[in-house]
């Protein structure tokens, strides 16, 4: 495939990485030292604007199957893509990182009628989606939804007192319609099979119906079910503080502190949340953090645009006796390190959102719903063929690297057992770690 | 600040204020009241021709005002207006104090009177005093804004230096076409009580009257006793309907009827303001029907007595002095809230009583949390700083002004009860006080220099006092001047 990067920042270059073995690709930013960085992967280096249309005409956009815009500006990546799809590309993908432009992309005049844009990425709110999600999963490390909600995932750090804890998992006492699909165990992820006993300290992924999964997380933790209103505080007030607040704002079980320590910024968003209380000042001033009884919040989260000052909030935060720390993290690379010194759960939006790009260009028909463990195991949705005989799932043969967690038929979700039966046109959701989506596929293919 | 501006500003409004007399001229020569129609003639003639004069005072065709400039118009306007505006009721024999008072208090949109025999005087001059309060109502400055083709620029900061409280919200980009759409709405409504009045049974005469009246709650009648003169229950609460609407703000009402009526549940000022009209309604009702009363009279007479008073309005269905001191200190409270900012209501506005509660609350909360960003809103909106003060400065002046009014009016000569309630009624724009200026009895037997004292406080508590106290500051007149400046 050959595919156009408009932008050489961090986004840019974890796409060219990831993407750089099997593809052609060319590379371009204003910033001529850039290029160096680039000079280790198989690429090319085009210097100049990505609103040029010499420049893109040069990087042979005529002929080019995907052009990815993600440069830090907005404005030069709408025009970007909108160059590149007059002058023939395939295919745009736009990052963004204002809500203004994600309006214009779900209204009527929408991005992709006026500039030719097929996909709109915003890192920042499907950071702040995340977030907010393991929020509203008190004890969780991370979640998902699927199926329009009728699935959920997920994921526990097991304490010592834990109920899943010194049993094998087939003598577990989960509620009807939760299976568990993935074990992190000291450094690698796998598959859990029934004789599995799972350890404190251990990270497990469950999935399951909506209902079921409520049961669950009442078993997991008594606690947490039973408090009436929690105390989140969120340590900045940027674009995903912003996003988060506007959503926990109206939650009713949610008092939300906000730290911001722009002056103007947070009157804006005083103006802008209605219950919020926002607090002046540096979301590492212990003495701020103190005199506000931080300590309390049930969640801290904290999305300031820095590794490190995130990491110090994190910590006088948890010192201080915040029950779960959330923070965003910039430089993927910094993920397993603040996990070590004890975040509970750390999260890249950049890491994300170019996940799910990579999977896009090599996952074929199947779709990515989520990475676990940076990558270590995933869930991928797909659609059986109508040529597939229905089967049960024990005679399926399904490899020890993967599990399929749920099936959907016609709007409702199952989460099968050994006697289920699939059928042709049922969308499964399988969890898998070393192998790849093609590869289950082949299991719903005849021929095999 | 340059005199010769403002003195021409202040004389196109004036020239324009002249043809105002043609229309109680008409009234008097319908019922062939001629002696009358030479005090009209004689004021209009007044008017023109010091306003042409006044006009002439600069040479430039559109001068720009600065916002100083712009009070002094708007006080400078409202004083010389009630002075025109009195030169009938002098005519017909008043003395010209009694005449100033009764005139400021039409254009005020008060309802204090100093008349006492109705009888005396021809219906030309009692039109005339409805009229003087339903151009009140929705203020001088802002029917002339309405009306004319062009105007100086900084003419949008008369129209809101006179609107009532801190709004300054425009419905459209012109100022202009704002003043007109309002005024469209205010006669729209009057229109409406003037048939609504007439189908319920009073004369057409009187229902013009007091439909211009209740708009602009004023408060004047051309009938001595009041709306209880005509002892009619519909009449009574048609009445009630259109004083509540005249409380409430006109931009609002103006939303409404573009096809949002979600804008009155939106309004937290409007809903607060209802709030108020309910809860002090249905005490009134209580402590009349504990009196002995009939539980459906005491309502309507508690709901009319409530909108009457809150809205500044101030007719009487019934003499209210009569009542319980429980009921009357209700009626007092409800004078001190006043209507809707954007009203043809005075007092002190519904929305500057919300704003100080909720500037206190947050005041509360920030001892609590000090480096808190604890905005006041209203709305859903932010309140700026400026207004906060300004809203927090409005109110010790305000009560300053009420106590000294208050103190001069008792030390010459008025009892204790008297001596506050009228200046609690003229200072607010209310109309009829307690004890001997109750609702049946009138301002005319108060000392001289009282009903001075008066006028004043009806004229600062009309211009939302800032306005007014602002031009005493010394040095505005010792940068005042003439001849402006030549420019480079």
């Amino acid at each position: 495939m050959q595919i156009i990067i408009i932008g050489g920042g961090e986004i840019g270059y974890a796409l060219a990485k990831a993407l750089a073995a099997h593809h052609e690709l060319c590379v371009v930013d204003a910033v001529p030292s850039v290029a160096e960085r680039f000079g280790l992967l198989d690429v090319e280096f085009l210097t100049g604007s990505g609103t040029s249309r010499s420049l893109l005409e040069r990087a042979r956009a005529s002929t080019c199957d995907l052009l990815i815009a993600c440069t830090g500006l907005d404005e030069v990546n709408i025009v970007a893509c909108s160059l590149g799809s007059q002058l023939g590309c395939r295919r745009t993908i736009c990052f963004v990182s204002k809500e203004d432009f994600v309006h214009t992309a779900e209204g009527r005049d929408s991005l992709s009628e006026h500039f030719g844009i097929d996909q709109v990425i915003w890192p920042e709110a499907q950071l702040a989606d995340a977030i907010e999600r393991i929020i509203m999963a008190p004890g969780s490390v991370d979640a998902g939804v699927f199926a329009g909600g009728e699935i959920r995932l997920l994921e526990f750090r097991l304490g010592s007192d834990s109920p899943l804890v010194g049993k094998p998992i087939a003598a577990l006492d989960l509620p009807y319609g939760v299976v568990i699909v993935a074990v992190h165990h000291g450094d690698s992820t796998s598959i859990p099979r029934g004789r599995t006993v799972l350890d404190p300290g251990d990270k497990v992924v469950l999935m399951g119906t909506r209902e079921a999964m409520k049961a669950l997380q009442g078993q997991l933790s008594p606690k947490a079910a039973e408090r009436r209103t929690r105390l989140v505080t969120i340590i900045g007030g940027g674009d995903v503080g912003l996003r988060l607040a506007q959503h926990l704002d109206s939650e009713p079980g949610i008092q939300l502190y906000i730290v911001e320590h722009d002056h103007a910024r947070g009157e804006m968003l005083a103006a802008t949340l209605g219950n919020a209380l926002i607090l002046e000042g540096d979301g590492t001033d212990l003495g701020l953090l103190e005199s506000e009884e931080i300590g309390r919040s049930d969640v801290m989260v904290s999305v300031i645009d820095h590794d490190e000052r995130n990491l110090l909030a994190c910590l006088i935060g948890r010192q201080l006796g915040v029950e779960s720390v959330i923070t965003r993290v910039s430089t993927p690379a910094n993920l397993r390190l603040f996990e070590l010194v004890g975040i509970d759960v750390a999260l890249s939006a950049r890491g994300a959102a170019v996940a799910s790009v990579v999977h896009q260009i090599d996952g074929g028909r199947s779709s990515l719903l989520k990475v676990l463990e940076e990558g270590q195991a995933k869930v991928v949705e797909l659609t059986v063929p109508d040529t597939f005989q229905p089967t049960a799932l024990r005679d399926l043969g399904v490899p020890d690297e993967a599990i399929i967690g749920s099936i959907v038929r016609g709007g409702q979700a199952i989460v099968p057992r050994g006697e289920d039966r699939i059928e042709p046109g049922d969308r499964v959701l399988v969890c898998a770690t070393g192998i790849s989506a093609e590869e289950i596929r082949t299991l719903f293919t005849p021929s095999s | 600040m340059r005199l010769c501006i403002i003195v021409k500003v202040t004389g196109d409004l004036l020239r324009r204020f002249g043809l105002m007399f043609l229309w109680p001229m008409a009234v008097a020569a319908y019922y062939s009241e001629w002696t009358d129609l030479g005090g009209f003639a004689l004021a209009g003639v007044l008017a023109s021709a010091a306003g042409q004069t006044m006009w002439l005072a600069h040479p430039e065709r559109e001068p720009d005002l600065r916002r100083i400039e712009a009070l002094a118009v708007v006080a400078g306007t409202w004083l010389v207006v009630a002075l025109l505006g009195s030169v009938p009721y002098v005519w017909v024999g008043l003395s010209p104090v009694d005449a100033v008072f009764e005139s400021m208090s039409g254009f005020t949109t008060t309802g204090a009177t100093i008349f006492t025999d109705f009888g005396a005087f021809g219906r030309g001059v009692l039109f005339w005093r409805s009229l003087t309060q339903w151009i009140g109502g929705m203020g001088v400055i802002a029917l002339f804004v309405a009306v004319l083709p062009r105007l100086a620029m900084g003419v949008g900061r008369l129209f809101f230096a006179e609107a009532p409280g801190p709004t300054d919200e425009k419905l459209t980009p012109h100022v202009r076409k704002t003043a007109a759409v309002l005024w469209r709405l205010y006669a729209g409504l009057t229109l409406a009580e003037f048939l609504a009045l007439w189908f319920a049974g009073m004369p057409v005469y009187d229902a013009l009257c007091h439909a211009m009246t209740t708009l602009a709650a004023g408060g004047f009648s051309p009938n001595a006793l009041s709306i209880a003169g005509y002892d009619n229950a519909a009449v009574e609460w048609i009445i009630c309907v259109f004083m509540f609407l005249a409380g409430a703000s006109f931009a609002l009402q103006y939303r409404a009827l573009l096809g949002r009526p979600g804008v009155f549940l939106r309004d937290e000022e409007f809903r607060m303001y209802t709030a108020i009209v309910l809860v002090a309604a249905l005490f009134v009702t209580g402590f009349l029907w504990r009196a002995g009363g009939e539980l459906t009279v005491a309502f309507r007479q508690g709901l009319f007595q409530t909108l009457s008073i809150l809205t500044t309005t101030g007719y009487a269905s019934v003499d209210f002095q009569l009542w319980g001191d429980q009921t009357r200190m209700i009626l007092l409270v409800l004078m001190f809230i006043g209507g809707c900012a954007g009203s043809a209501a005075g007092g002190p506005k519904v929305i500057r009583h919300l704003l100080i509660g909720r500037f206190t609350l947050t005041e509360l909360r920030r001892t609590l949390h000090p480096r808190g960003v604890l905005p006041v809103k209203i709305s859903g909106k932010v309140v700026s700083e400026d207004v906060m003060r300004t809203v927090l400065v409005f109110f010790l002046f305000y009560v300053l002004t009420f106590a000294l009014c208050a103190i001069a009016v008792i030390l010459l000569g008025a009892d204790l009860v008297t001596g506050v309630t009228a200046t609690m009624a003229t200072l607010g724009n209310v109309g009829p006080g307690l004890g001997l200026v109750g609702p049946m009895a009138n301002y005319g037997h108060l000392h001289p220099l009282s009903k001075l004292v008066l006028t004043g406080a009806m004229w600062i508590g009309r211009l939302e006092v800032l306005t007014v106290l602002a031009l005493l500051r010394p040095e505005v007149w010792r940068s005042a001047h003439w001849r402006a400046a030549a420019r480079g």
